[in-house]
């Protein structure tokens, strides 16, 4: 067998391992460190590499921004704001048809806005907004899957963990991934909050409406936010104007998120252990993620797989546009069965050299940009299709009287707007562009 | 005896995440001391950033990650593809989570003992970082507390899944 058979059967190795759930991680530290074996015939540069590769990535400044930005979202959870979110958006929102939903939609943009993360976004709106779409007779199924494709937005709008590790894996500003998520998150919410309006005016009595707020009102609720405006504009802001690195602007954020819920006594000693104690697990998850990815991306490229396949691809002469087209199609649908952060750390490093060496009509740095938030919405799609969409299941768990095919069916519509906007976003590159390129 | 010993488990798994938090919160703190004492920098001249910030980062943050393995592991918080679970059955699930564990051992204890090595190495070196001069062997010192840790709760995991499978084959 040659090195590059062997990277080739790598991959059904690896997902029959993963498939007989074997922690994702492991499975591909495991796969990258027998075919490494398999590969150089021994494992004595394996293990001289190993003396200093799990430190290295676990100390690396550009990763360290990922336990930071988890912890701000778990202290935004205790921060009240969510709250305040949902108040000041159904103060603008909830007197239009269908107008609770949408402000749970609304609510959860802003809170995405300082959580990096859907399941926290999915869980902590759910735990505000559900009761309250409940009391105004919204359906099962209208409630439940408006909530968890909202939870979505969490990692849509910067800060965005996700966008973080694309970054570092393909070489590109973290500052301008944000501004270029920035749009497409925007449109993400107004595409779920018209899917909501057509959805209660097709489905009778599927929600109710509220009283018209005088403007005073709004305007005091939406000054009620003051505090997510700040740390956004802090985080981002901050990245954008070089003024700290993101590694530091996480730290602000997590530093701003954790005074807000001091302020709103949300953080009680317990509260922050029970933070501390849910940053710690998923932190540990990312990283071994990222460590098994290192083990296996070292070994793909001791086979040169992704070099080989790059050069077929390219030699295809396929229209590039197909290709994208087909490699999008392929993460919808590998979305499906796996986690998003598993999903972008196994394939980006195949995908994207391939991609690179087609021919899109725009430069690199551009196309980084576009790519990585095309990758960034299919896979989130993932987080909202059933049979394993964590969102469903995390809104789900807090609906026990919903059965879980009733919020199925809910998130469908959900889902459809999704694909719309990748395939506007696909055959549009400038609404993805156009902010960067204003900006820098 | 077996309850004392998920107790005594439990609590060392949680007190390591808690020593990864409270480092992580000092990072949090350090890190913003140091950005305001930068930005005035600019005004008062004897304000400035602290000196090694990023090394503190890094090393930091590299014991955090470290810590917080164990809690991860014992809750079984890591990703995974569950698809097939339904279908799998009792034995089968009990049968891959305890090859997972296991495996997770293995890796646990080659990532410890690598560790322990390239500890001696960089201690054979007298290496230090480039701003504060500080050994660069203690921080991988301190990471080799979480290693360790690491290693004896994935050992109990072990030991818990193979009970879970004797239960199931039953």
């Amino acid at each position: 067998m040659t090195n590059f058979e062997i990277g080739l059967w790598s991959f059904p190795v690896l997902l029959a391992l993963i498939f007989l759930r074997i922690p994702i991680g492991l499975a591909m530290l495991a796969v990258g460190f027998l075919g490494n074996y398999v590969v150089t015939g021994s494992t004595s540069m394996m293990l001289s590499q190993m003396k200093h590769l799990v430190y290295g990535t676990f100390s690396s400044y550009s990763l360290s921004i990922v336990p930071l930005f988890l912890l701000m979202g778990q202290f935004a959870t205790l921060s009240g704001m969510s709250a305040a979110l949902f108040k000041a958006a159904e103060a603008w929102l909830g007197h239009r048809k269908g107008g609770v939903a949408m402000s749970a939609i609304g609510a959860c943009a802003g809170f995405g806005a300082i959580c990096g993360s859907s399941l926290a976004t999915a869980a902590t709106m759910g735990q505000v907004a559900l009761p309250e779409l409940r009391r105004y007779g919204y359906s099962g199924p209208l409630a439940t899957g408006t909530l968890a494709a909202g939870g979505t937005l969490g990692i849509l709008i910067p800060p965005s963990v996700i966008l973080v590790i694309y970054a570092i894996l393909t070489e590109q500003n973290i500052a301008k991934l944000f501004v270029a998520a920035f749009v497409p998150g925007i449109l993400a919410a107004l595409g779920y909050m018209a899917c909501i309006a057509i959805y209660v005016r097709i489905v009778p009595n599927s929600g109710g409406v509220q009283d018209r707020l005088a403007y005073g009102a709004r305007f005091r609720a939406l000054v009620a936010v003051w505090p997510v405006m700040l740390i956004f504009v802090a985080v981002v802001g901050g990245i954008y104007g070089g003024i700290f690195t993101p590694t530091e602007a996480a730290a602000v954020g997590a530093a701003g998120t954790a005074l807000i819920a001091l302020f709103s006594g949300g953080l009680g000693l317990g509260k922050t252990a029970q933070a501390v104690l849910a940053t710690a697990n998923s932190t540990a998850m990312i990283f071994l993620i990222v460590l098994g990815a290192a083990f296996f991306n070292g070994f793909l490229a001791l086979t040169q797989v992704p070099q080989h396949t790059a050069e077929w691809v390219g030699a295809l002469a396929l229209s590039p546009w197909i290709i994208l087209s087909v490699v999008l199609l392929l993460y919808l649908a590998f979305g499906c069965i796996m986690d998003s952060l598993s999903m972008i750390l196994l394939t980006v490093p195949i995908f994207f050299p391939i991609m690179m060496v087609l021919d899109f009509g725009m430069s690199a740095e551009d196309f980084g940009l576009w790519f990585g938030i095309l990758v960034l919405i299919v896979v989130e799609v993932g987080l909202i299709t059933p049979p394993v969409g964590m969102n469903l299941f995390v809104i789900n768990s807090m609906a026990r009287d919903i059965p879980i095919g009733q919020t199925f069916r809910g998130v469908f519509p959900f889902v459809l707007t999704d694909i719309i906007r990748v395939a506007i976003l696909t055959a549009f590159p400038p609404i993805t562009l156009a902010l960067v390129w204003l900006i820098y | 005896m077996g309850k004392t010993l998920d107790r005594g488990v439990e609590a060392l798994a949680r007190l390591s995440a808690y020593a990864g938090g409270l480092v992580l919160l000092a990072v949090v703190v350090m890190t913003c001391i140091s950005i305001t004492g930068r930005t005035l920098g600019g005004i008062a001249p004897a304000l400035g950033p602290i000196p090694g910030d990023f090394e503190l980062v890094e090393m930091g943050i590299g014991f955090a990650i470290f810590a917080f393995l164990p809690w991860c592991q014992l809750k079984r918080g890591h990703a995974t593809v569950d698809l097939l679970q339904p279908r799998f059955g009792r034995r089968m699930n009990a049968f891959t989570d305890f090859i997972s564990d296991l495996l997770m051992f293995i890796a646990a204890a080659l990532i410890g003992w690598r560790l322990w090595q390239g500890m001696l190495d960089k201690k054979g070196y007298t290496e230090t970082t480039f701003i504060l001069q500080f050994p660069v062997w203690i921080g991988y010192a301190a990471a080799l507390a979480g290693a360790v840790v690491f290693v004896v709760i994935s050992l109990y995991c072990v030991g818990r899944s193979a009970r879970l499978l004797a239960e199931a084959a039953r």
